[in-house]
C-alpha cells in the first residue's frame, strides 16, 4: 500500500490559480443547487434508523441465545432446584419466540417500504437499492440469529440424551440411542415402567434424574415447534431473495445510467432566459429615455 | 476489474455491515448523493480517472468528499490531471492498494484479461502487445507484493514473449521492493519461484474431457460468472433459482476436485447421515424428498440447500456426460496417453477416430477436440491432405482456422510445417490407479513437482536473475503457528513456507488448477502452488478464442 495523499498535496500548492476562476461563478450558479439536491434523503434517513432498530433487536435476540445455551449447561451440571431452570429456560424461549416475531414484522415493513420506494422512483434508482441492499442484508443477519438458535437447542437435546444415556448405564440398564429417540417420540417413559421392582436409593433417585431430563427434552421439542413457523416463513423470505443479492458484482450490474430529470434543465432555461441581459439593459435604458 | 476484484472477495451483507450504503458503477451516470463521502476503489486508467474528475467538476460535486483507492501504480500523468481538477480538494484519502489481480480461488489467480489471448497469439501483430505485456508485469508484482513475496522468476525457454514478460515482471518487481522492503523476508521465502509458461506448452489439457467435478460442470453445463442455474421445488412453489458455485459454500469446496463417480456418491452418502442426525426417516435420500425435508425442517435451509445444488448439478453432469461422451472420452484418453486402458501402446488411431468423426450426432466442437488429440499424438503432426481428408469426414470445414491457429502457440500441426522440430514434453510415468477415463494428469502438474524438488533443468527453464543461495532446509515451525489467530480466509499472507507460483500466458484449465492443490497437499503444506492466468479457460471457450486468432484484432476501446 502507498500513501500518496502527500504528493497530491504538493500538487495542490503548486496550482492554485486554477481554483480562482472556478469561485467566481458560483454565486450565479448558486440558484440551481437544489435541483441537484439528492432525492431521497429524508427516507433514507427513516430506513437508516429503522435498520438501526432493527440491528440492536437482532443484538439483543443474539444475547439472549447465548444465555439460553448458559443456561442449558447449567441444567445439566446442577441437580438442584432443576424446576426454577426450567422456568428459566422457558421464559427465555418465549422471550426469543416474541423477539423473533417482533423482528420478523418490521422485517416485513421494511420490504414493503423498499417495494414502494421501488415503484416510486424506478428500481434502478439510488434510495430503491440502498432501501433493498438493507433489506436483504437484515434478513440474512436475522436469518444467521435464528440457525444460532437452532443450533444452541440442538447442542441441549444431544445433551440430555447422553446424560439419559448415562444415568440409564448407572442403573445398569443399556439405553441405545434409537430407544430414546422413541421415547421422545411418544412421549411417554414406556421404558422405565418395567423397572419398578427396582430397589435401592441410587437407582429410585437415577430414575427420577432420567424422568426429569426426558421432560426437559420434551418441553425443548415443544419450543422448537413453536418456533417452527417463523422458521418457515424466515426460509421462505430468504429463498425469495436468493443468493444472488448479496453478490456485490449482480447489485452492481443493475445500475442504470441516472438520468437527471429534465424538468431541471427546463426551469434552469427559463430562469436564463428571464436573466437575459438583453432585457434587463432594455429595462435600465427605458428610465434613462424618460 | 476493480468491481470484480471486490466482489470476490467480499460479499454485500460484508460491507454494509461496514456502513457503506450503496456500491456503484463509476462509467455509469450516477445521482448525486451530496451529503455522503464517497470510497473509490479504481484501476488507474484514463477512463476512470476522466470519470472521477467529472463528479466534481460542476458546482455541485456529486459526493461530499472522496477516499481514492487505486489498484496499482497511477502513472504521473494522471496523477497530475487529478491534482489540476477540483478533485483535489476533497480528496481525504489515495492510496495504491496494489491488488491487481482477482483472487478466484483459494490457490488460484486470474488477471481478468481475456483478451490477451489474442494479443498474444494473434497472427497479426499488434502494437498493443507490449502495453498487454507491461499490464500483465504489473498486475503479476502486484500479485507478489500482496502475498509479500520475491520469488525468483523462471520462464520456460521456447517461446520469446515467456522471457519478455519474465523480465519486465523483474523490473517491476524490483520496483515494488524498493517502495515495500518487507516482500520476500522469512526463512524459506528464499526458494518461491515464480515460473512463467506459455499455453504452447500443454495443449491437451484445455482440449481433453476431464470427469472431475468442477471441469466437467464448466465444460458440459452452460455455467457463466460462476452462476449456476436450475429449476427447483424449495420451499416455495418451483422455480429457478441461481447459485454462485465459489468457496463460500464448503461442500463445493470438498467436491469441486473429486471424480464424478465419487461425487453423486458422496453426496448422497453426506445427505443421507445429516437426514439420520436430524431424524428425519426417508429410505434413500435424493432430489424428490428434499422438498419434503425442507418443509418439516425449514430451520435447516441453508444445509438443505447445498445438497439440493450439488445434487442437481451431479445429475445433469452425468446425463451430458451419459447422452453421448462415454465412448469418445475413452477415444480421447487413449489418444492423449498414448496407450490404451490395459497400458498396451495404441496400434492404429485413425481406426478408433474416424466412426467418431462419421458420427452426426456428435458436436462440432467434440470433433475438432478429437482430431486435436490426434494430432498432438502423432508427435511430429500430419501431412496437409491427412489433415483436410479428417477435416472433410468430419464436415467441420468451418472451423477448421482453430485447428490450424494452434500453430500460433508453438505446436507442431502440419508436418515439415511452421512449428516442426518442436514437441511436446514428455512426462512423468504415473503409477497412482485412476479411473480408466481419467488416466491423462496435465503436463504442469510435473513442472510443479520437479520445481519443487529442485530438479527444473535450469537449461529448459532458465532464471532470469541467480536465486539466492539455497541455506539449510530447517524451517522454523513458530512462525507458521504466528499466523493462526487470523482466522479470515487469507491467512497465507503469514504463511512461512516457500510458494511456487505458476503462471500461464493464455488461460489456465481446470485440471491444471486441480493439479495445484493435488501437490500442494502432497508436500503436507510446506510448499503452496499457485496457479493463476489471464483468464480461466473452458474447452469451449478456448476453442473459440482459437478460431478468430487469424483475423485482425477487435480495437479495444
Amino acid at each position: 500500500m502507498r500513501d500518496r495523499l502527500g504528493d497530491l498535496q504538493l500538487f495542490l500548492s503548486e496550482s492554485p490559480e486554477e481554483a480562482r476562476p472556478s469561485e467566481e461563478q458560483s454565486p450565479e450558479e448558486a440558484q440551481p443547487l437544489e435541483l441537484y439536491m439528492f432525492q431521497g434523503e429524508d427516507e433514507m434517513e427513516q430506513i437508516y434508523k429503522e435498520a438501526q432498530l432493527m440491528q440492536k433487536e437482532m443484538l439483543m435476540l443474539k444475547l439472549d441465545v447465548k444465555r439460553l445455551g448458559k443456561q442449558n449447561t447449567r441444567f445439566l451440571t446442577s441437580v438442584r432446584r432443576i424446576s426454577s431452570i426450567k422456568r428459566d429456560s422457558n421464559a427465555l424461549g418465549r422471550d426469543i419466540k416474541a423477539r423473533g416475531e417482533a423482528i420478523y414484522a418490521r422485517l416485513e415493513r421494511l420490504g414493503k417500504r423498499s417495494k414502494e420506494l421501488e415503484e416510486e422512483h424506478g428500481a434502478a434508482s439510488a434510495v430503491a437499492r440502498m432501501a433493498r441492499s438493507q433489506c436483504v442484508y437484515l434478513t440474512r443477519a436475522f436469518h444467521e440469529a435464528m440457525c444460532e438458535y437452532n443450533r444452541a437447542e440442538m447442542l441441549q437435546r444431544e445433551n440430555c440424551k447422553t446424560r439419559i444415556q448415562r444415568q440409564a448405564e448407572i442403573m445398569g440398564r443399556e439405553v441405545s440411542r434409537e430407544q430414546i429417540e422413541e421415547m421422545i417420540e411418544t412421549g411417554k417413559c414406556s421404558l422405565f415402567s418395567d423397572n419398578l421392582l427396582l430397589e435401592g436409593r441410587t437407582a429410585r433417585s437415577a430414575l427420577t434424574e432420567i424422568e426429569n431430563r426426558h421432560k426437559e427434552l420434551l418441553e425443548l421439542e415443544g419450543r422448537i415447534r413453536d418456533i417452527r413457523e417463523l422458521f418457515f416463513q424466515m426460509a421462505l423470505l430468504v429463498e425469495e431473495q436468493g443468493c444472488m443479492l448479496d453478490n456485490i458484482q449482480a447489485n452492481v450490474g443493475q445500475t442504470r445510467d441516472y438520468v437527471a430529470k429534465a424538468s431541471a434543465q427546463i426551469r434552469q432555461a427559463v430562469r436564463y432566459k428571464k436573466n437575459n441581459p438583453c432585457k434587463k439593459l432594455f429595462c435600465c435604458c427605458f428610465p434613462c429615455c424618460r | 476489474m476493480s468491481m470484480r476484484i471486490l466482489s470476490s472477495c467480499c460479499k454485500m451483507s460484508d460491507i454494509l455491515a461496514e456502513g457503506v450504503t450503496i456500491v456503484e458503477d463509476i462509467n455509469k451516470g450516477r445521482e448525486p448523493i451530496s451529503s455522503l463521502e464517497a470510497i473509490y476503489l479504481i484501476s488507474p486508467v484514463e477512463k476512470s480517472v476522466k470519470a472521477l474528475i467529472n463528479d466534481f467538476k460542476d458546482t455541485v460535486f456529486t459526493y461530499k468528499a472522496a477516499h481514492i483507492f487505486f489498484t496499482d501504480t497511477c502513472s504521473e500523468s494522471l496523477f497530475a490531471e487529478i491534482g489540476r481538477s477540483r478533485v483535489a480538494k476533497v480528496v481525504r484519502t489515495l492510496k495504491e492498494i496494489n491488488v491487481a489481480f482477482l483472487p478466484y480461488e483459494s490457490q488460484v489467480f486470474s488477471l481478468d484479461n481475456p483478451t490477451s489471448f489474442k494479443s498474444f497469439y494473434g497472427s497479426n501483430p499488434s502494437e498493443s502487445k507490449d502495453t498487454m505485456i507491461e499490464n500483465m508485469a504489473e498486475q503479476i508484482a502486484t500479485l507478489c507484493d500482496t502475498l509479500k513475496e520475491y520469488p525468483a522468476i523462471r520462464y520456460r525457454k521456447g517461446l520469446d514473449e515467456n522471457a519478455k514478460l519474465a523480465e519486465e515482471v523483474n523490473r517491476r518487481l524490483t520496483a515494488h521492493k524498493a517502495d515495500n522492503p518487507s516482500m520476500g523476508e522469512g526463512a524459506d521465502k528464499a526458494r518461491s519461484q515464480l515460473i512463467i509458461v506459455d499455453r504452447g506448452f500443454d495443449p491437451i489439457s484445455p482440449v481433453l474431457h476431464e470427469l472431475t467435478f468442477q471441469a466437467m460442470a464448466y465444460d458440459l453445463l452452460d455455467i457463466k460468472q460462476d452462476i449456476y442455474t436450475y429449476q427447483t421445488t424449495g420451499v416455495g412453489n418451483s422455480k429457478e433459482r441461481e447459485v454462485l458455485l465459489d468457496e463460500d459454500d464448503d461442500l463445493w469446496v470438498q467436491l469441486r476436485h473429486q471424480h464424478i463417480a465419487d461425487v453423486t456418491k458422496k453426496v448422497t452418502e453426506l445427505l443421507r447421515s445429516f437426514c439420520e442426525s436430524k431424524r428425519m426417516c426417508t429410505d434413500n435420500a435424493n432430489i424428490k424428498d428434499l422438498a419434503q425435508m425442507l418443509k418439516k425442517m425449514p430451520q435447516y435451509q441453508k444445509e438443505l440447500t447445498m445438497y439440493s445444488t450439488h445434487l442437481h448439478l451431479a445429475e445433469a453432469c452425468m446425463k451430458t456426460f451419459k447422452a453421448s461422451l462415454d465412448k469418445i472420452i475413452e477415444v480421447e484418453q487413449d489418444l492423449a496417453m498414448g496407450t490404451n486402458a490395459d497400458g498396451e501402446p495404441i496400434k492404429d488411431p485413425m481406426k478408433s477416430i474416424v466412426p467418431v468423426l462419421l458420427n452426426n450426432d456428435i458436436g462440432p466442437f467434440e470433433k475438432i477436440r478429437i482430431i486435436l488429440l490426434f494430432i498432438f499424438h502423432k508427435k511430429k503432426g500430419i501431412g496437409e491432405e491427412n489433415l483436410n481428408k479428417l477435416i472433410e469426414h468430419a464436415n467441420i470445414k468451418n472451423h477448421s482456422t482453430i485447428i490450424s491457429n494452434l500453430q500460433n502457440l508453438g505446436c507442431n500441426i502440419i508436418a515439415g510445417g511452421r512449428n516442426s522440430g518442436k514437441t511436446l514434453p514428455a512426462r512423468k510415468e504415473r503409477t497412482e490407479s485412476t479411473y480408466q477415463l481419467s488416466r491423462w494428469t496435465p503436463t504442469i502438474k510435473d513442472v510443479m513437482e520437479d520445481a519443487i524438488e529442485d530438479k527444473l533443468d535450469k537449461k529448459q527453464w532458465p532464471f532470469i536473475a541467480e536465486p539466492a543461495p539455497i541455506n539449510t532446509t530447517q524451517t522454523t515451525v513458530n512462525s507458521a503457528r504466528f499466523g493462526h489467530w487470523h482466522k479470515n480466509k487469507s491467512p497465507s499472507e503469514y504463511r512461512s513456507g516457500p510458494r511456487l507460483i505458476i503462471f500461464v500466458i493464455g488461460g489456465v484449465s481446470h485440471s491444471e488448477m486441480r493439479s495445484a492443490y493435488e501437490v500442494t497437499r502432497s508436500t503436507d503444506g510446506k510448499w503452496e502452488v499457485l496457479i493463476g492466468s489471464s483468464h480461466i479457460l473452458t474447452p469451449n471457450g478456448f476453442l473459440n478464442d482459437l478460431k478468430s486468432l487469424d483475423q485482425d484484432s477487435v480495437p479495444t476501446s
